[in-house]
């Protein structure tokens, strides 16, 4: 009696690995079907660096243009410089508005079939999209760093006779990108998740690599967990890196 | 400075700072003359606008109308390069407001390398000396963190002499901080009026105006109301609402 049962369960088992064992082979070894995610990740990695060093270069231009109008705008005293800040101010809070009150599938369809209609060049049109979108985001939590420094350092730099950009240069800005460093890094790891939906522009990404795979197969599950946990991989290693990194900045203020 | 400049050091001519459109008026038309040398003391109620006339004179607050004349230069000017102007008159502040980014003794060079164009090592050495003078030769390499408010604040006192200022400004130099820190401060700036350094402080510490101020001027509601030597001011002063605040702080 109890060997019977011990043998069926043995088939069970035996059944279930074969099945995963086949499902496996199916969706990854056939055809080298894994290649799909590997380049697909190639390219995820890609945008998703890209992207966030424009994000930074945009996302740094604007937060100076918006705090610089904020902090100085009333009192600058040459009348012309003064023009071209609320000008430039202006322009900063309408790419602000747009790019954080539109879906990002959104702006990137609209880069794909009609800003960039000409180009096919579709990592470029992915990694532009994705940098200025990020950029937005990157404007504010910059903004919100230099905003966090004690006015007190501004007038202290000042009153040593430094002008405003040195000031700004030597003193504020250190402090504040030391302050925003984390959030920066977390802002890399959103972005990371965001370029899933390159897809939309028939870009292979990691997400759109699994479901090609699915589409040929005919079986999700294999394919569908397998991008989510290499997302889930990557999000976890970098969040262990940020960790780390807030942790290092943490211990060099004492 | 001009080299044959003889006036005051600095000329207040009637400065005003009015806020939210004249609604608010921190400094309603003061007048103040310094000359080399001179340790003045200003006093006077919370909102009397003393700290608002004193952030006036390196532009800090930018007055409203009215003229300052430093060195012969009329700063308030707008074609005026403050920055130069700046560089010769050092500030203290109520919370120090250190670089804590930085070690001490890069708080007290960077000004001198990088607006002096010093060399490194000089300015080094003149920082050494000043930490010296002011007892934290050791602390150098530490981080503003790690000093207390008193150690601070005397850093503080020394990265604005660094630059070699004709004047020091000082803004409720002891007003943050810990009552048993206080005098060792206090010690540092007499020592600095012993040596000769104009000097214009806001301050409560009414025993210290009177020890080493060599002129006191009582400010209230954004005019100065009384002005004359430490005696003249405490025992025998004029107006009735310089007595009144005489004796709710003494």
């Amino acid at each position: 009696m109890f060997e019977l049962l011990n043998t069926y369960i043995n088939k069970i088992q035996c059944s279930v690995s074969s099945e995963f064992v086949q499902q496996f082979r199916l969706n990854f070894i056939e055809k080298d079907r894994w290649k799909y995610l590997l380049k697909g990740l190639g390219v995820t990695l890609e945008i998703t660096f890209l992207a966030v060093i424009i994000g930074i270069l945009i996302g740094t231009i604007v937060a100076i243009i918006r705090t610089t109008y904020d902090t100085h705008g009333a009192e600058t005293r040459n009348k012309f410089l003064k023009f071209v800040l609320s000008v430039l101010n202006l322009l900063c809070k309408i790419y602000l508005t747009v790019i954080r009150g539109t879906p990002v599938v959104v702006q990137i369809l609209i880069s794909y079939y009609i800003i960039f209609v000409s180009s096919n060049n579709k990592i470029l049109i992915a990694v532009i999209t994705f940098g200025f979108n990020s950029g937005a985001y990157v404007a504010e939590i910059i903004r919100s760093g230099i905003q966090s420094i004690d006015h007190g350092q501004y007038e202290a730099g000042r009153s040593l006779g430094f002008s405003y950009v040195k000031t700004m240069l030597y003193f504020i800005a250190p402090q504040a990108f030391k302050n925003v460093l984390p959030t920066l890094a977390n802002e890399f790891i959103v972005l990371l998740k965001e370029t899933a939906v390159s897809g939309y522009i028939a870009l292979e990404d990691l997400t759109k690599g699994g479901d090609i795979i699915r589409s040929v197969t005919y079986s999700p599950i294999m394919p569908l967990f397998a991008v989510a946990l290499i997302y889930l991989v990557l999000v976890m290693f970098f969040t262990w890196l940020v960790g780390n990194l807030e942790r290092s900045l943490r211990k060099d203020e004492r | 400075m001009k080299d044959n400049y003889t006036g005051p050091l600095i000329k207040v001519d009637n400065i005003k700072k009015h806020y939210k459109g004249g609604k608010i008026k921190a400094l309603n038309g003061a007048s103040l003359e310094v000359n080399k040398g001179e340790v003045v003391v200003i006093i006077g109620p919370s909102g009397s606008g003393k700290s608002t006339m004193l952030r006036s004179l390196n532009l800090l607050e930018v007055p409203t109308e009215g003229h300052i004349i430093f060195e012969g230069v009329d700063i308030t000017d707008k074609k005026v390069d403050i920055n130069i102007h700046r560089q010769k008159m050092g500030m203290v502040f109520q919370h120090f407001n250190l670089f804590p980014h930085m070690t001490i003794i890069d708080n007290m060079t960077i000004g001198p390398v990088k607006l002096l164009k010093m060399s490194k090592e000089d300015a080094e050495k003149r920082a050494f000396e000043l930490l010296d003078r002011v007892n934290l030769k050791d602390r150098a390499k530490s981080y503003p963190n790690q000093l207390s408010g008193g150690q601070k604040q005397r850093v503080a006192i020394a990265r604005a002499l660094c630059m070699n200022p004709d004047v020091m400004l000082f803004d409720e130099p002891t007003s943050a901080l810990d009552p048993e820190m206080v005098g060792e401060v206090l010690n540092v700036m007499k020592d600095l009026a012993k040596q000769g350094m104009t000097m214009l402080v806001v301050t409560h510490e009414m025993g210290f105006a009177r020890e080493v101020a060599t002129r006191v001027i009582f400010m209230d509601e954004g005019t100065i109301i009384e002005d004359g030597t430490p005696s003249e001011v405490f025992d025998n002063p004029k107006s009735e609402r310089t007595k009144e605040f005489l004796s709710k702080i003494i």
